[in-house]
């Protein structure tokens, strides 16, 4: 549909994103880059070098990192068995995976506490069945462990949306060509299904890279994130020149994803939906 | 062309209850050009895919040079098949499609290289190797999919309505280019196709299929001009098609005349089928004709006119190069040997096949 | 077998998934407000629910802030697809970008450069910033599932329309829209979700008295949720798993019988559309209902989460006639940004001593009139006196809670007794002790143990207190706030920190556990109501403090909150001798030494205090 005036009809969300996107990012920027009396400083951003800031960063990274393979595995084949189930399936499964969001992530969250206490559920059951304990709760496991339950929708649907795409002809055009099962995967199913996983890992390593709410319930409080940093500088330090510039070293992570999944989908397809 | 090369045994297969193929037999020679006719739904492309392997019967058997390969998966046959959609791999390069299935065989660089080379030359793609699959054309990808599929030197190559979505002008060109083919390598094709005419060029023999069962399998000259039934009569070609009674060797009646035919061996008054190509009925003054009617529509078709005549309660379809105008009253007559007589179905399901036609 | 294996794995997903939403509807029966105890199956949380207007407020500002702004966000969405569908590829994908930028930033950037924007340009935080900020991380979803329809689309079809003689309007309609419906419906269905979850950027641009369930149950998380909520949680998440089911399995069936294909995508699409509006009627109305304004004019009070009985609240409206706009805070320093940027107007506020210290020097605080508040006589005076500390001249604050922090142990796990902070940092008791998750309260422990005052600004015995507390990091099974009390009731851990109101209540759940107050000393805290200075109903937040210094009043809230009143008439008005001469709630100050109360030590100080807190939790 071409018309003259469809020009005008992205005005609305132009303003919007200039208001209410661009507006405030040049807000954090503008707080990053000066001190409390409003004078020009690059002390917030290379505040990041400070130890315990980097330390907080390098354990997000790595916990993050984690919980996005760890996904990639469960949700790969996963996607791949869901896939296989039928055409008219298709919204019920994603919905199955969406439905968990209608309860409050916080509350869901907690429940995960109530589960992995050291008297919690999962513990009762394990005594009960007379095997060993679990205690993960408190530890970077049990943040990992938030972070996949969390994240994993996000991993899954766009991988299974790619996958339901697939021409299945091309499958077993790599099968009649003489590649087995392994190499028709890692040669053909991977490699078209490519987007899907990058904007997969997009959507959880950010979330998880920037989480502060899942390392306070499950970490007890223990394990300082960069998350938790810049979520204390907010709140309870109130030094909001110091949150905006280690924001904006998030936000390169952010910009590089961002990168990432614009080469590798450029058509945008390997959505959620 | 002596040996079977392939032999389907006993073939059953459904899908959810709903059978597609039943108790089916077929064998095909080597080096021969072999085209799986039909409609859709009849089963054709599911045949080609239990040959192919991406599909498993139910029941029966494949057999391939004598050995059972029916759970022999895809990889591990040696075939190659041509897909309805190219299903070329859009992430990588032409060349990289082509080298795909030699070198999971491993086969040296400089092989891999000729092979390319040469089939690129064979489907007159020449310097394409580089390109991208979405960089092609529609019939520049078939074509790249047939090389895919040759470079392996299949011992048959199944070709699933690998026309099917080009248009009219490169499907014709693709016809002979694939006789081409088809020739220079001397490997046996299996070819589904719901298209007669491409059936009718390509082939050395067709099997017109329907709802899972074989109507005929022959040269495309018995196909053409005899028809075992109602229904091939009726997908291969145009035809009038006839409710008849055998009354006796050489004498069948319908439309309340009788004609002279060469047909024997049918009995006594046996109700049968008559089936008469528009290019054999003759027209002829009213009182020549066996029976007589009136020209209802005309239309000029370039090598000949296409008429309607009602005559005998019936609208025949006329093919002739003389043009009778509307309205014109006319007389019909056949030569006996252009008279095809058939059997009535006989199985239900032949049956049912006949009235979904 | 491999069947077998695949169903077997989509199983085990699916628990995972689905585990803790099970936990959460079998706690909604729990028969024990707090989550570590079952106390026998019960349905009166469903009941106690509809009666608590507090949680039905917050879901219906939940449904009219999901509802409105994912309306919003689709009309802004889809017509911004229109838009990109007809634009050189080159500016859709600068456009694209922009989309992306709130759906890939990190939650709490989003959140906080909002703030940020608000405060900036003197936007009043309120309901219509939580909309603006939903409708902007919202357009991204719909964005998302309505574009991919679009290009699907056949471009001839539209034309046609037009061809035969359609207008543009009537042919987006009549052409376009049915097939790029589905799209938006899933988009639509997306931002809904995602405003519902949205916990984080709701958080940083809410306003007085404006609660969404996210910002309720975070507010709660401090004391403990509340029951309720699992049952509301339940309760949605019941209806929606219906619906969907009935949604999707319907047309399944109908599909074998090949009813119309028109109909089968009517009937859904019929019901959303129903519910939408009349939910969207409906929060319209309660939401006017509930802005409308009193007679008596209105105070606007600011107070910690469940930190005051909502019937009191009701008890002052109906005796003054004065509507009581209430908003919660999780902490001081929360609720600090939202004073000092005047963002939001309140009247009064409830912070800690040293809070109100550092208020009263930033001027935020007016002198209060004493005149107005004749109850303040029923005031303890010793709490009046211990007040000086932060208030020198009692002039900017009524005390309202009062309290001791202190050890809570079990006595099931441990058999010594325990009377000094020391036992912190017994490796016996490794990984069975609790921490309080805020700096001051863990410095203090430390400080105090080392024999320093908590108030210590000093960098040589901040640097010992740091390293103490490093040392001890190993054996804190946790650091945090108000978990200490359901974690000690459901013997998580031997030994926590806690304050001496968490403690009664603790005691209560669970006889095994002991409060004691370390000989060393320790914190008598203090919240107070303030005055702001730019309070706009002045004289109607005297009159709530003067109401709140009620004896009945007071009880009705000590009972409610368990925390210590410093109001000794009502502590005289308490029935149960036990809980009137407990020495927890109400212990004899004078019997202890070295009691201190937090004194704001100025920015500098903070800043350090920050610094090592973070260099100990990074370890």
């Amino acid at each position: 549909m071409k018309s003259r005036h469809s020009k005008w009809l992205s005005m609305p969300f132009l303003a919007w994103s200039i208001l209410f996107i661009l507006i405030p990012l040049f807000m954090i920027f503008y707080y990053g880059f000066v001190d409390k009396s409003g004078q020009f400083t690059t002390e917030n951003i290379l505040s990041i070098m400070k130890p315990e800031h980097l330390k907080a960063l390098g354990l997000s990274i790595l916990l993050s990192m984690i919980a996005t393979i760890i996904c990639l595995i469960l949700a790969y084949p996963l996607s791949m068995i869901l896939s296989r189930l039928g055409v008219n399936q298709n919204s019920f499964i994603v919905l199955i995976f969406i439905l968990p969001m209608w309860m409050n992530f916080l509350l869901r969250t907690l429940a995960w506490q109530t589960l992995l206490e050291k008297t919690g559920v999962i513990n009762s059951i394990l005594s009960f069945l007379h095997l060993p304990a679990l205690n993960i709760i408190n530890t970077p496991y049990a943040i990992i462990l938030g972070m996949v339950y969390n994240f994993l929708p996000f991993m899954v649907l766009p991988i299974y949306n790619s996958l339901i795409k697939l021409d299945k002809d091309v499958i077993n055009a790599a099968r009649d060509l003489g590649a087995n099962g392994v190499q028709t995967f890692i040669k053909v199913i991977f490699p078209l299904t490519l987007p899907g996983v990058i904007s997969g890992i997009t959507m959880v390593f950010i979330p998880a890279l920037t989480t502060f709410v899942i390392s306070n319930l499950l970490g007890g409080s223990k394990i300082l994130l960069i998350g938790n940093v810049i979520e204390q500088e907010f709140t309870h330090a109130s030094n909001w020149n110091l949150g905006s510039g280690l924001s904006l070293i998030m936000m390169i992570f952010i910009i590089i994803s961002m990168g990432a999944s614009t080469i590798f989908d450029k058509n945008g397809e390997a959505g959620l939906i | 062309m002596a040996n079977k090369l392939i032999d389907l045994l006993g073939i059953t297969k459904s899908y959810n209850n709903n059978i597609v193929l039943d108790d089916f037999n077929l064998y095909i020679r080597e080096n021969e050009f072999l085209t799986l006719l039909g409609p859709s739904g009849c089963g054709k492309t599911t045949t080609l895919r239990i040959i192919g392997g991406f599909e498993q019967p139910d029941s029966g058997k494949v057999m391939l040079d004598g050995r059972d390969i029916t759970n022999v998966p895809p990889n591990k046959r040696q075939l190659n098949t041509v897909f309805q959609k190219y299903a070329l791999f859009t992430h990588m390069t032409i060349a990289e499609n082509i080298a795909f299935g030699l070198k999971l065989k491993n086969k040296s660089k400089t092989y891999i290289d000729d092979k390319i080379k040469y089939a690129l030359k064979l489907v007159n793609l020449d310097g394409y190797g580089n390109r991208k699959p979405d960089s092609l054309s529609g019939g520049q990808q078939q074509r790249i999919a047939i090389a895919r599929a040759i470079v392996n030197e299949p011992k048959i190559l199944l070709l699933d309505e690998p026309l099917g979505a080009l248009d009219l002008k490169l499907r014709q060109d693709m016809q002979y280019e694939l006789i081409r083919l088809k020739n220079e390598l001397g490997i046996t094709f299996i070819y589904v196709t719901h298209d007669q005419e491409e059936a009718l060029t390509m082939s050395d023999t067709i099997v017109v299929m329907n709802q899972g069962y074989i109507q005929q399998i022959g040269t495309p000259e018995d196909i053409y001009n005899e028809p075992q039934n109602a229904f091939v009569a009726d997908f291969i070609g145009d035809s009038n098609l006839i409710d008849a009674v055998m009354i006796e060797d050489r004498l069948v009646s319908f439309l309340n005349a009788k004609w002279n035919c060469v047909d024997e061996n049918f009995g006594v008054n046996k109700p049968v089928d008559v089936v008469i190509r528009p290019e054999d009925v003759v027209l002829c003054k009213p009182e020549d004709g066996t029976i007589s009617g009136e020209v209802t529509h005309v239309i000029f078709k370039g090598v000949h006119y296409e008429m309607e005549v009602m005559a005998g309660n019936f609208e025949w379809l006329v093919h002739s190069t003389l043009m009778h105008p509307v309205g014109e009253k006319v007389g019909i007559t056949v030569d006996p040997f252009n008279i095809q007589i058939m059997n009535k179905p006989e199985s239900e399901d032949e049956e049912v096949a006949y009235i979904e036609e | 077998m491999k069947r077998f294996l695949e169903r077997f794995y989509i199983a085990i997903i699916f628990i995972f998934l689905y585990a803790p939403i099970v936990m959460l509807m079998v706690l909604s029966f729990n028969n024990s407000r707090t989550r570590a105890k079952w106390g026998g199956f019960t349905t009166g949380w469903y009941r106690a629910l509809f009666q608590n207007q507090a949680i039905m407020e917050a879901l219906y500002n939940t449904l009219f802030i999901a509802i409105v702004s994912s309306v919003i966000a689709t009309i802004i969405g889809t017509i911004t697809c229109i838009a990109l569908s007809n634009m050189k590829s080159h500016s859709r994908t600068v456009l694209l970008g922009i989309n992306n930028i709130p759906m890939l930033n990190a939650d709490i950037v989003t959140g906080i450069s909002l703030m940020l924007l608000f405060i900036s340009f003197g936007f009043r935080f309120g309901m219509h910033t939580i909309l603006l900020a939903h409708i902007t991380f919202n357009i991204p979803y719909v964005i998302l599932n309505v574009m991919p329809k679009f290009r699907q689309l056949n471009p001839n079809t539209y034309e046609a329309a037009l061809d035969l003689g359609a207008s543009p309007v009537y042919a987006f309609f009549k052409v376009i829209f049915p097939d790029i419906l589905p799209g938006i419906l899933s988009g639509f269905l997306m931002a809904f979700t995602m405003s519902l979850d949205d916990f984080v950027i709701t958080h940083f641009t809410k306003g007085a008295g404006v609660d969404t369930l996210s910002t309720k149950i975070y507010t709660e998380v401090r004391k403990g949720i509340k029951p309720e909520m699992y049952a509301l949680s339940t309760i949605i998440f019941a209806t929606v798993f219906v619906l969907l089911l009935f949604i999707n399995l319907a047309p399944a069936k109908k599909e074998k019988q090949i009813i119309s294909k028109e109909k089968r995508h009517t009937l859904p699409q019929k019901a959303v559309a129903f519910a939408v509006i009349s939910i969207l009627v409906i929060s319209t109305l309660i939401y006017s209902n509930l802005s409308k304004d009193k007679e008596g004019g209105q105070v606007i009070v600011y107070n910690w989460g469940e930190y005051l009985d909502p019937e009191a609240l009701k008890i002052f409206q109906e005796e003054t006639g004065i509507e009581v706009i209430y908003d919660e805070y999780e902490t001081n320093e929360n609720m600090y940004p939202k004073i000092e940027s005047g963002a939001a107007e309140y009247d009064i506020v409830c912070p800690s001593d040293y809070m109100i210290q550092k208020m009263i020097e930033k001027d935020l605080l007016a002198q209060i009139d004493f005149s107005n508040i004749p109850n303040i006589k029923n005031i303890d005076s010793n709490y009046m006196e211990q007040s000086k500390e932060f208030d020198p001249d009692n002039k900017y604050s009524v005390p309202y809670c009062v309290g001791t922090v202190g050890i809570l142990y079990n006595k099931s796990m441990v058999t010594e007794s325990i009377d000094s902070w020391d036992v912190l940092w017994d490796k016996q008791y490794a990984d069975n002790i609790l921490m309080q998750d805020s700096v001051r309260d863990a410095f203090m422990v430390a400080l105090k143990k080392l024999g320093y005052s908590m108030n210590s600004t000093n960098e040589k015995e901040l640097e010992e207190a740091k390293e103490a507390l490093i040392e001890q990091k190993p054996l804190t099974q946790a650091y945090v706030v108000d978990q200490v009390r359901d974690k000690m009731i459901g013997n998580e851990a031997a030994i926590g920190v806690i304050y001496s109101g968490e403690a009664i209540y603790s005691q209560r759940e669970n006889e095994n556990l002991e409060y004691v107050i370390p000989k060393e000393g320790t914190n008598v805290w203090i919240d107070s109501w303030c005055i702001l200075k730019n309070a706009p109903n002045k004289e109607n937040a005297e009159k709530f403090i003067n109401f709140l210094c009620r004896p009945d009043i007071a009880l009705m809230n000590f009972e409610y909150i368990t925390y210590s009143t410093p109001n000794a008439e009502a502590r005289k008005l308490i029935e149960d001798e036990d809980i009137r001469n407990s020495q927890i709630a109400f212990p004899d100050l004078s019997q202890y030494n070295n009691l201190e109360t937090y004194q704001y030590l100025g920015e500098d100080a903070d800043y350090i205090y920050n610094e090592l807190w973070k260099e100990i939790k990074s370890k």
